[in-house]
């Protein structure tokens, strides 16, 4: 695919595009890949499609609309790569037991006092049997998970990553499977965060620098393209 | 498992145990091996061959004649895996010259001042962290830099072995019992299949060189002999990887 500026293409003034023009190259999925989903998880949901702003105070946490918004391309990559046969990747707070020391986080976000079923992955995309689920404390699937090994045993070379939120969570997990030698995917309909501002400036960032951002269609047409459903 | 070089050091129970518990059993070569040749510096096998307890006098971590066979072996294993492209890489040490990042290492060790310089440095031009001249690094080898055992600790070794889409290691080096079997840990955690060859691993200590090797072909790595892994690497398929160009220094 040809390089493309994608939704921070409102928002990046002409000097600073101009700036980043080195960094124009072929996009793509790389080979073997794998999908990633990133803290999917109910908190975010919360409050339905509402602007963040007006729900915060009630629901902490939440991505309002554009959590809703991701909704359907989120169904449609994960079936795609149910379709395909790929490792589905799920990753989400860590909340076994006495898991860490107080002021560990993966932001430095006011507490909230939350339960176990704030972090359950939202219904709409309950693993399944095959899949695997990732615990972690940090903004970063890598940070102190076996995710690596994971990879390395299943023998997967890229990564398809969605999910939220773009400036935190999504941004420390690509630019780490970047400096592990991956190459990443973001599908970008299906990735969200809290403000359209920071979403489009970090995926300005993350695919000038780290990752190729593409539409969820194109993924879901090279998945279905090159492993067709045996 | 049959008659191994570590097997004057067991006791008759540790054989009956190791034999009915399951241990040892072949993991098997992956299909995308690096060669993984561990601190062969002139720290560890001194400047020349010399009886372990003289080169010691002035490298503290020399592990004497034993350091000198495996550098041949390791000689032989380096241009099998250059003629079919495979990588090769290194590690060795790195230190401030001031010593500070010793670290942890200077809390167990009396002589640690001495272990890059050698006890009078007068004697010496040689930086210990050099890797020895017969094994030197080609321009198309990867060399990674490192301070505490594990090749993997604070290093980039996983990103080059995941860039090279590796899938396996073939480890060598010293020492057995320290750096060598650290990696293999880290590298078996990572989950790749890790091949060590024993005449290629050397150590000061020959209990803890034949006890080492046995628990690393017990439970995670395959200990072979060089003989067996040079025949798997001249099966291999020339070319296989995208090494380095060879280009000099960084851009």
């Amino acid at each position: 695919m040809s390089f493309e500026n994608h939704c921070w293409a409102d928002v990046v003034p002409q000097d600073m595009m101009d700036l980043y023009s080195v960094y124009e190259r072929e996009t793509f999925v790389g080979p073997k890949p794998a999908l990633v989903c990133i803290d999917l998880y109910n908190i975010v949901y919360r409050g339905g499609p509402e602007m963040p702003l007006d729900i915060q105070d009630e629901h902490p946490n939440t991505c309002g609309i554009y959590a809703h918004r991701a909704i359907e391309p989120t169904k449609q990559i994960i079936s795609a790569a149910r379709r395909a046969g790929i490792p589905i990747f799920y990753c989400t707070q860590d909340f076994r037991p006495m898991n860490r020391p107080k002021g560990v986080g993966s932001t430095k976000r006011k507490n909230v006092t939350w339960t176990k079923e704030d972090f359950d992955i939202y219904p709409e995309f309950t693993p399944e049997d095959g899949d695997i689920v990732l615990y972690k404390q940090r903004a970063s699937v890598f940070q102190g998970t076996p995710i690596v090994s994971h990879l390395n045993f299943l023998g997967v070379q890229s990564l398809i990553m969605l999910g939220e939120s773009t400036s935190g969570c999504v941004r420390a997990s690509a630019v780490d499977a970047y400096s592990n030698g991956f190459h990443v995917s973001i599908a970008e309909e299906a990735t969200f965060d809290r403000h359209e501002l920071t979403h489009k400036v970090n995926l300005f960032d993350l695919h000038h620098k780290y990752v190729d951002v593409m539409h969820v269609e194109e993924i879901v047409d090279h998945l279905d393209t090159h492993f067709p459903a045996k | 498992m049959t008659e191994k070089g570590w097997d004057q050091f067991l006791t008759d129970r540790d054989k009956r145990v190791f034999a009915s518990a399951g241990f040892g059993a072949t993991a098997g070569y992956g299909e995308r091996p690096a060669l993984l040749v561990i601190d062969v510096n002139y720290a560890f096998t001194g400047e020349k061959r010399e009886p372990i307890l003289e080169s010691i006098r002035q490298w503290p971590n020399s592990c004497g004649e034993e350091g000198w066979d495996a550098v041949a072996v390791i000689g032989d294993l380096v241009s099998a895996c250059r003629g079919k492209g495979v990588p090769v890489i290194y590690t060795t040490g790195v230190v401030r010259n001031d010593g500070w990042d010793m670290a942890s290492w200077s809390w167990k060790n009396t002589r640690t001042a001495e272990s890059s310089t050698g006890a009078d440095p007068r004697l010496s031009n040689r930086d210990g962290n050099e890797i020895v001249d017969e094994i030197a690094p080609g321009p198309q080898d990867i060399v990674v830099y490192k301070q505490k055992p594990s090749g993997f600790f604070g290093t980039p070794l996983q990103s080059y072995l995941q860039l090279l889409r590796c899938d396996s290691v073939l480890v060598v080096g010293t020492t057995t019992s320290g750096c060598v079997r650290a990696t293999v840990i880290d590298a078996f955690s990572q989950n790749y299949r890790v091949t060590v060859v024993e005449e290629g691993c050397f150590d000061r200590s020959q209990a803890s060189h034949a006890i080492n090797l046995c628990d690393m072909h017990a439970k995670y790595a395959d200990v072979r002999s060089v003989g067996e892994v040079k025949e798997h690497i001249d099966g291999l398929e020339p070319g296989m990887f995208s090494l380095p160009a060879g280009q000099v220094g960084m851009s």
